[in-house]
């Protein structure tokens, strides 16, 4: 126990000694730390130390193990793999790195990499030894294999050509190197492939089926054809439409043309388009350089052709003749091109100012065109006499006589007029000029009646209303329509096709139209002149009577009338100014017209346009009084006409006379005289009721009436009471009967307008027919109402 | 719990074979013998790494006591008593050391200046019961204890270093 409590005694003595024995002198870590940092910051020290803290190290020892760790790897080490080898900062191994790459000339800092050469040399032998295995390496392909940049890459190899690789680079794309038996098995495909050729082919189409390098096959291509290998060229230089065309085809091609060109005498661009050309025109130019070709628009033609269309134009210019060029030409030649190959013929043959073309291809010379007009010179002196003669108004000044002559023009030949004219000789020589009342009268139940038998007459009175209007609206005087000049020269101009026949026409028609004028102002000077004084003075004696009948005439007519209610007065009233007072105004006018040279042969047709014309020109102190007389025919009553035609006839010199009752009398029998002429005449039930109806009105009242058709049932009407019952039973019986006829006509008529059902148009004949069958079977009876009864009042007379 | 280097060293301390406390008549005294060799071991490694960091003396029975230890900071040396005995019911329990200086400055202590020691200390020295001695005491329960509690301190300002001048004087 004791000992051991020694012991322990003796041990904490140890322990003691041993806490106070001194403690190593030794630098601890953390010392050695603060003094190297601290020797590092006062720049007594060039150390870096490691990323872990624990090593420090020399620059000098960095760059040294750069170097073994390049060696180490290879020759080729990435600097991030360094830095992690070597476990300093980043910043350091990347200095020392470049700095190597500076200091030393086999040493190459590339993308982050440390290269050196015998690295580049081991890869340029792989790179040859691939491209011996390949033929042909693209650097591009280099580059994905090694991860070194292409610049880099071939710069390193072109150095290295030729000594460590065997083969060469593409001096047009540095992208690829080949070795020269790649080359010349290429070359030799090439040529073979090339040899073969016979037509143009494409050189894409080559390269894409038989894979050739592209960059390889132009040059090699272009060393072929050079040297004379290849026979043929290359068109379109270097790019995809490059085509390869052997010279065999080209001289096929060339004798083909030379002798379609020899055969024909012209060339078709799109014929050596489809042949291959592709810009025939420069072809054919440099082809053809010593031949004078003409070049046209879409063809070229050759001097022969050419002489031939001058010839056939010369020949047709001489002669004073036309000539269709079409057939010399190739009918492959555009209107276009045919047009500048007759110019150019023209120019060269220099008739460009005697002959003119026609139809694109048809050369008529100036003097045939001349002669043509000729052909109408006689048809015109005609014309304008006719002209002269129906319309003097014709020069009473520029537009004037343009648009009067539009009207005489319309009017003159249309039909209708032609007829009236004629119908209207006939009432006069038939009834004496006293009886023209009457004539009138028929004349416009005639016309009222052709208006509403059939449509074709109203078409036609409709036609000459609008055509007039057009014809106003052109400024020059027609002499005749395009067609009918057309129709003309057909005749006289033989063989010659319709389409230049209109186009001459159509040349011809305003010359013809302006000479036309010319013949008309000479025509119309010289004849209006001829009229003499003796003529003048019997024709005055005979107007003085004309308007004296007239104007008794339109005196009865007018106490006829008072037998009416006023609305049916006024209705008559109008039309007698419609008639008869304007037959007197106008052969008024037309006299005072003939002393100013305007006069017209046949006065009735002058117009109101016309009248107010020649009022215009007339002197001041007639003008007044005419004027009033012309303003007065629109009016209602017949008294205030006759009041203005007094004073004017005084104006005018002419007597008039009022008729006494011996003269009445004969006046009214005359009028029925005509009348019932012109009832046995007619067959028209319309017209027969008329006439009955105005007659047995003269009859009942002893006045005479001018009454349009439709106051018919007034007529009628009076009529009641003065007549026997039967009489007016029959009357009103035939009056129905022609109402009905006229209003199925109008219906029939409406019907085909709107192409109607045939069943009702049946219907409607059926109806038609049978009123026509009463009418037929009544109408000798009613005419006998006046016939019979004539001899009653004849014999009371 | 402890760095790598603490860990080092605590492997080098001697394991104790003696499972007496102060009690313990008979064994006391080999278990003192053992606590000595341990410490002087310990105390010896701690020189020769140039980690001397306490001094340690017992009162003659070997059941109370009493030293030094230091802590330095920011190349300062901040030197603190330290006191404890030893249990009745050693080393079954732990001593509890005290370091009377730092007495309500850090809430990691008991009242009288114990220090509280770490959740782990205990139940590895529980474990370890009785290898574990004194030795291991100082350096898995001070050591640590004081390099995480002095800097601290220092921080808040409740460590001053006023003891330079009385340390330059003793040198």
């Amino acid at each position: 126990m004791a000992a051991d409590w020694e012991e322990i005694r003796r041990l904490a003595a140890d322990f003691q000694r041993a806490q106070f024995t001194d403690t190593v002198q030794r630098l601890s870590e953390r010392n050695c730390i603060e003094i190297i940092s601290k020797l590092v910051q006062d720049k007594k020290l060039d150390v870096l130390h490691t990323l872990d803290g624990k090593e420090y190290i020399t620059p000098a020892q960095i760059s040294r193990e750069i170097r073994d760790e390049l060696y180490v790897h290879g020759g080729r080490i990435n600097i991030v793999d360094l830095q992690q080898i070597i476990n300093v900062d980043w910043v350091h191994v990347e200095n020392r790195a470049s700095d190597i790459a500076k200091s030393d000339k086999g040493v190459q800092l590339v993308l982050g990499q440390l290269i050196d050469d015998t690295y580049l040399d081991r890869l340029a032998e792989e790179v040859n030894d691939k491209l011996q295995e390949a033929g042909l390496i693209s650097i591009a392909e280099l580059c994905k294999n090694y991860d070194l940049p292409g610049d880099f890459l071939s710069e390193e190899l072109s150095k290295r050509l030729g000594k460590l690789i065997q083969g060469e680079m593409d001096q047009y794309n540095r992208g690829v190197i080949f070795t020269p038996a790649f080359v010349a098995r290429h070359k030799a495909r090439i040529r073979g492939l090339f040899s073969a050729i016979t037509r143009p082919t494409p050189v894409s189409s080559m390269i894409g089926a038989f894979g050739f390098q592209e960059h390889l096959l132009y040059s090699v291509l272009e060393e072929l054809v050079n040297t004379g290998r290849l026979k043929g060229s290359v068109v379109g230089g270097r790019q995809d439409k490059a085509v390869y065309i052997p010279d065999i085809y080209a001289k096929t091609q060339n004798t083909w043309v030379d002798s379609f060109l020899k055969q024909n005498g012209y060339l078709e661009f799109d014929a050596l388009v489809r042949l291959g050309i592709p810009d025939p025109s420069s072809y054919i130019k440099k082809r053809f350089k010593s031949n004078k070709l003409l070049f046209l628009r879409a063809a070229c033609v050759g001097q022969a052709l050419v002489d031939q269309v001058e010839a056939s134009v010369e020949e047709a210019v001489n002669s004073d003749t036309w000539t269709d060029i079409q057939p010399i030409l190739p009918s492959c030649l555009s209107m276009e091109d045919v047009g500048i190959l007759i110019n150019q013929a023209m120019r060269n043959t220099n008739v460009q100012s005697s002959a003119r073309v026609l139809g694109g291809t048809v050369v008529v010379s100036e003097k045939f065109i001349s002669n043509c007009l000729s052909v109408f010179d006689e048809a015109m002196q005609q014309k304008a006499q006719k002209e002269v003669k129906n319309n003097p108004v014709f020069l009473i000044s520029e537009d004037d006589m343009k648009q009067a002559s539009m009207l005489t023009e319309s009017l003159a030949p249309s039909k209708k007029e032609k007829r009236e004219a004629e119908r209207r000789k006939k009432a006069s020589e038939g009834s004496g000029s006293v009886k023209s009342g009457g004539g009138g009268n028929a004349r416009e139940i005639r016309i009222r009646k052709t208006k509403k038998k059939g449509r074709k007459d109203e078409d036609s009175d409709e036609d000459t209303g609008p055509s007039q209007q057009n014809r106003s609206k052109q400024t020059e005087a027609l002499f005749m329509a395009q067609k009918e000049i057309a129709a003309v020269l057909e005749e006289r101009v033989t063989d010659c096709p319709e389409e230049i026949l209109s186009e001459l026409a159509e040349h011809l028609l305003r010359p013809l139209s302006k000479a036309y004028q010319e013949v008309l102002r000479t025509v119309f000077m010289s004849s209006t002149s001829s009229p003499s004084g003796a003529n003048k003075k019997k024709s005055m004696k005979d107007l003085q009577e004309e308007i004296t009948n007239l104007y008794n005439n339109i005196r009865l007519f007018e106490k006829g009338t008072k037998f009416f209610s006023d609305e049916t007065q006024v209705h008559i009233s109008k039309h007698v100014l419609k008639t008869l007072c304007t037959d007197v105004t106008n052969i008024l006018v037309n006299f005072l017209a003939a002393d100013l040279m305007m006069s017209v042969e046949n006065p009735s047709t002058i117009s109101n346009e016309v009248r107010l014309k020649i009022l215009g020109k007339l002197s001041e102190d007639t003008k007044g009084p005419l004027m009033k007389l012309h303003n007065c025919l629109n009016g209602k009553t017949i008294e205030d006409f006759l009041t203005n035609i007094e004073t004017c006839a005084e104006v005018c010199g002419f007597m008039l006379k009022k008729g006494d009752k011996k003269k009445e009398r004969q006046a009214l029998f005359l009028h029925r005289q005509a009348l019932t002429e012109q009832l046995k005449d007619t067959e028209d039930p319309a017209l027969v009721l008329h006439l009955t109806s105005v007659l047995l009105f003269q009859a009942s009242t002893h006045c005479m009436l001018h009454a349009p058709g439709r106051c018919v049932p007034q007529i009628i009407g009076t009529l009641t009471g003065r007549i026997p019952t039967e009489q007016q039973q029959l009357l009103s019986a035939y009056q129905s009967l022609v109402v009905k006829q006229l209003v199925s006509q109008s219906q029939s008529r409406k019907q085909e307008e709107a192409q109607g059902e045939a069943d009702k148009a049946e219907e409607q004949d059926e109806e038609a027919g049978s009123v026509r069958t009463q009418l037929m079977g009544l109408t000798p009876q009613v005419k006998d109402l006046v016939l019979s009864q004539k001899k009653t009042p004849g014999t009371e007379d | 719990m402890a760095d790598e280097a603490t860990r080092q060293a605590v492997s080098q301390i001697p394991l104790l074979k003696t499972h007496a406390g102060p009690r313990d008549r008979a064994l006391w005294p080999q278990r003192l013998k053992e606590e000595y060799q341990a410490l002087i071991r310990f105390v010896e490694q701690n020189k020769g790494a140039d980690n001397d960091w306490f001094r340690l003396e017992s009162n003659a029975d070997g059941t109370r006591w009493t030293g030094t230890c230091w802590f330095i900071h920011e190349l300062l040396r901040y030197e603190f008593r330290l006191e404890f005995d030893i249990p009745v019911t050693y080393p079954v329990t732990a001593p509890e050391v005290a370091v009377p200086e730092l007495d309500g400055k850090t809430a990691k202590m008991y009242r009288g200046g114990k220090i509280c020691l770490t959740d782990h200390f205990a139940p590895l020295w529980a474990r370890n019961a009785p290898r574990f001695g004194l030795a291991h005491l100082m350096a898995l329960g001070l050591g640590p204890w004081l390099a995480v509690e002095v800097p601290d301190l220092i921080s808040k300002g409740l460590v001053v270093h006023k003891e330079q001048q009385r340390d330059a004087a003793a040198e």
